[in-house]
């Protein structure tokens, strides 16, 4: 047994509740397959080199900042990745519960590519249900944050349920300045018609920060996430959309910087396992310093699942020697009457556009910067509502 | 204003300009013309100080400077633009943005006051209007999607709110229509005082008839081989440039 599966599985004791069973049957798994290593297809640009080194403490660290996004919303803050739920004011079509067995019992994460899964679904602290019940008027904010001096390792769960034809927005505003582990495992429906805008805005400290979504859409439902990664020590967000049902839509845009110190790693699926279903997807990142990024992004048309539509390209800008890029789009077609297309490029900063912003007397650093700001702008434009988009338009700014 | 001695310019090692000599006082409207490859556009390049375009011999002096080991900004910021032959695209930069981002860099060099924003724009506004472009444009990012005339009028904008002293046209003509040729002469025209100065290149007289320039001047091989009033530009016009080869033969 590795040293890192024997500290964080091997030597704990699992949480005492109505859910041992389960916990104990994902402790198993996880000490059956073991952590992935670089020989793991789905991990080999990422190794866990930092986790394996790393001491975990059991002692509660001080309460995190809460940042106050610039907008009016309703935010639930997640202090060292959990929920406070004394003095919850939720409004009305917001419920929160407590987790249910069912999907726990359903839950399989194969082999040691989701060994991170089953240590959450064996460890998990706190496991809550968010149900949004009608249309809401303010986004709500998940702020997830950890305090300096965060050391532990925490497995927050959270499963969102969108109700029927409701449109909400969601944001994750994750922001790390411990050096712990946080592995979250979140799962969400979205029922017929519904609409989630779903934005992810993370960046921090010197924590490990591996995160797994996985989206169920359902007819007519439509699903469009906006990312932007300001970089961490070890980044890794797996996030799989599955286009279950016809008029389903899935779309993800996102933009990851990366600097010296910093690893982060965006594995995207989006699966359309029926017909009549449409995805787009556009990735970019852009590497400065020694950073290293990894993007992989699979469209998979099931057998059957004609008369669907995908549009996946990835773009990226290296601008020091140090920085490493590994991209892969992936497109794996088993329908008829299919139109998808893919692309990927990676480049430097455009002489030519230098140049005309120079000759316009912009000095070459703050040219430098415009057109940064211009590429990694681009896959945040169309966040919606206004203030949102706004706001991490201004967060983009300040992380560059 | 602009005094070029004996310039050798290579690009890639290979010479393009081979000893251009030309002067343009205050005021005045110089057109350049001469055949494909003879220079023109290095010309241009060369006098906003793109990388690759390297002085090899000669001088140039603007308002009495040395330029030829400024930087482009700093180039821009005396007084000096180019207007593409071929403006670039800037995708994710919004035109509003990235134009009073230029004009303020150019200011703050000069040692002046940031425009404010609303007078920034009532400006910009204007000659949006004055050149028939749509207000939306500015909220666009710089180029993108503009149709091959909406780019040329693009550069004529930032000229009008820029105010160089002097201003290097670079076949803004060229890919428009007679309607967008109008409004480009136009918007140069209300630009013109006694103390800006312009450098036109372009291939047809049809611009010039528009602008009435002081002086025309035919490059060839790197050279400035015929100087002349604008009755030369019609003389190109008619009998193209098989006349530089007679003289030389």
């Amino acid at each position: 047994m590795s040293a890192l599966l024997e500290r964080l599985a091997g030597e704990q004791q699992l949480p005492t509740d109505d859910f041992g069973d389960i916990r104990r049957r994902a402790q198993a798994a996880l000490m059956q397959h073991g952590f992935p290593d670089l020989k793991t297809e789905d991990w080999k640009y990422t190794p866990l080199k930092l986790l394996e080194k790393r001491e975990f403490s059991a002692e509660q660290a001080a309460s995190s900042a809460l940042r106050e996004p610039g907008f009016k919303a309703v935010v639930l803050h997640f202090d060292n990745g959990l929920l406070n739920l004394d003095d919850l004011d939720l409004p009305a079509g917001l419920r929160i519960e407590p987790i249910g067995r069912e999907s726990l019992e359903r839950a399989d994460y194969g082999d040691r590519a989701g060994a991170f899964a089953w240590l959450n679904l064996a460890r998990f602290e706190q496991g809550l249900r968010l149900v949004i019940e009608s249309d809401q008027d303010r986004p709500l904010v998940l702020a997830l944050t950890t305090a300096e001096g965060f050391a532990a390792d925490v497995h927050p769960r959270l499963e969102v349920e969108v109700a029927e034809g409701v449109s909400a927005t969601l944001i994750d505003y994750q922001y790390d300045a411990g050096a712990g582990l946080v592995n979250r495992v979140t799962d969400v429906e979205l029922a017929r018609g519904a609409r989630l805008n779903h934005v992810i805005r993370r960046g921090g400290g010197d924590s490990a920060w591996i995160e797994r979504t996985v989206v169920n859409v359902n007819d007519e439902a439509d699903y469009r996430v906006h990312v932007l990664d300001c970089g961490g020590r070890l980044t890794r967000q797996d996030l799989r959309v599955h286009l279950l049902a016809e008029g389903a839509n899935g779309e993800i845009d996102g933009i990851g910087l990366v600097d010296t110190r910093q690893h982060i790693d965006y594995h995207t699926a989006i699966e359309h396992k029926v017909g009549h279903t449409n995805s787009r997807e556009s990735f970019r990142l852009l590497g400065d310093g020694s950073g290293v990024g990894v993007f992989n992004g699979r469209i998979h048309i099931h057998k059957g699942a004609d008369d669907s539509h995908s549009d996946l390209e990835t773009a990226n800008l290296l601008l020091s020697e140090h920085a490493r890029i590994n991209t892969k789009p992936e497109l794996e077609i088993y329908a008829e009457e299919v139109t998808a297309s893919h692309g990927a490029t990676i480049g430097q900063l455009d002489d030519d556009a230098m140049f005309y912003l120079r000759s316009r007397g912009i000095p070459a650093d703050a040219a430098g910067a415009l057109l940064k700001y211009g590429f990694a702008a681009a896959p945040l434009e169309g966040t919606e509502p206004v203030e949102v988009k706004d706001w991490l338009l201004e967060e983009l700014q300040r992380a560059l | 204003m602009l005094r070029i001695s004996n310039l050798h310019v290579t690009i890639d090692d290979k010479p393009i300009l081979k000893g251009l000599n030309l002067e343009m006082g205050p005021g005045e409207l110089h057109a350049i013309m001469g055949p494909n490859g003879s220079g023109k556009s290095t010309l241009g390049y060369a006098l906003a100080g793109r990388e690759g375009y390297e002085i090899t011999d000669g001088s140039v002096e603007f308002e009495g400077q040395d330029i030829a080991e400024m930087e482009p900004e700093e180039r821009a910021a005396a007084g000096l633009f180019l207007a593409f032959q071929y403006p670039v695209e800037i995708p994710g930069v919004n035109n509003a943005y990235f134009l009073r981002a230029a004009l303020n860099a150019q200011r703050k060099v000069r040692g002046e006051e940031e425009v404010d924003s609303m007078s920034f724009l009532k400006e910009v506004r204007e000659s949006l209007k004055s050149l028939r472009m749509d207000e939306s444009l500015l909220k666009r990012a710089v180029n993108e999607g503009f149709s091959g005339g909406e780019k040329k009028r693009n550069e004529i904008v930032q000229m009008a709110v820029l105010k160089p002293k002097l201003a290097i046209l670079d076949e803004t003509d060229s890919g428009l229509d007679i309607d967008a040729l109008k409004l480009v002469a136009e918007g140069i025209n209300r630009l013109r005082d006694d103390k800006r100065s312009f450098m036109v290149i372009t291939h047809y007289q049809r611009l010039l008839e528009y602008l009435e320039p002081d002086h025309v001047h035919v490059l060839s091989d790197g050279r400035i081989v015929e100087s002349g009033g604008k009755e030369l530009a019609g003389r190109l016009e008619r009998e193209g440039y098989a006349f530089l080869e007679e003289a030389e033969a």
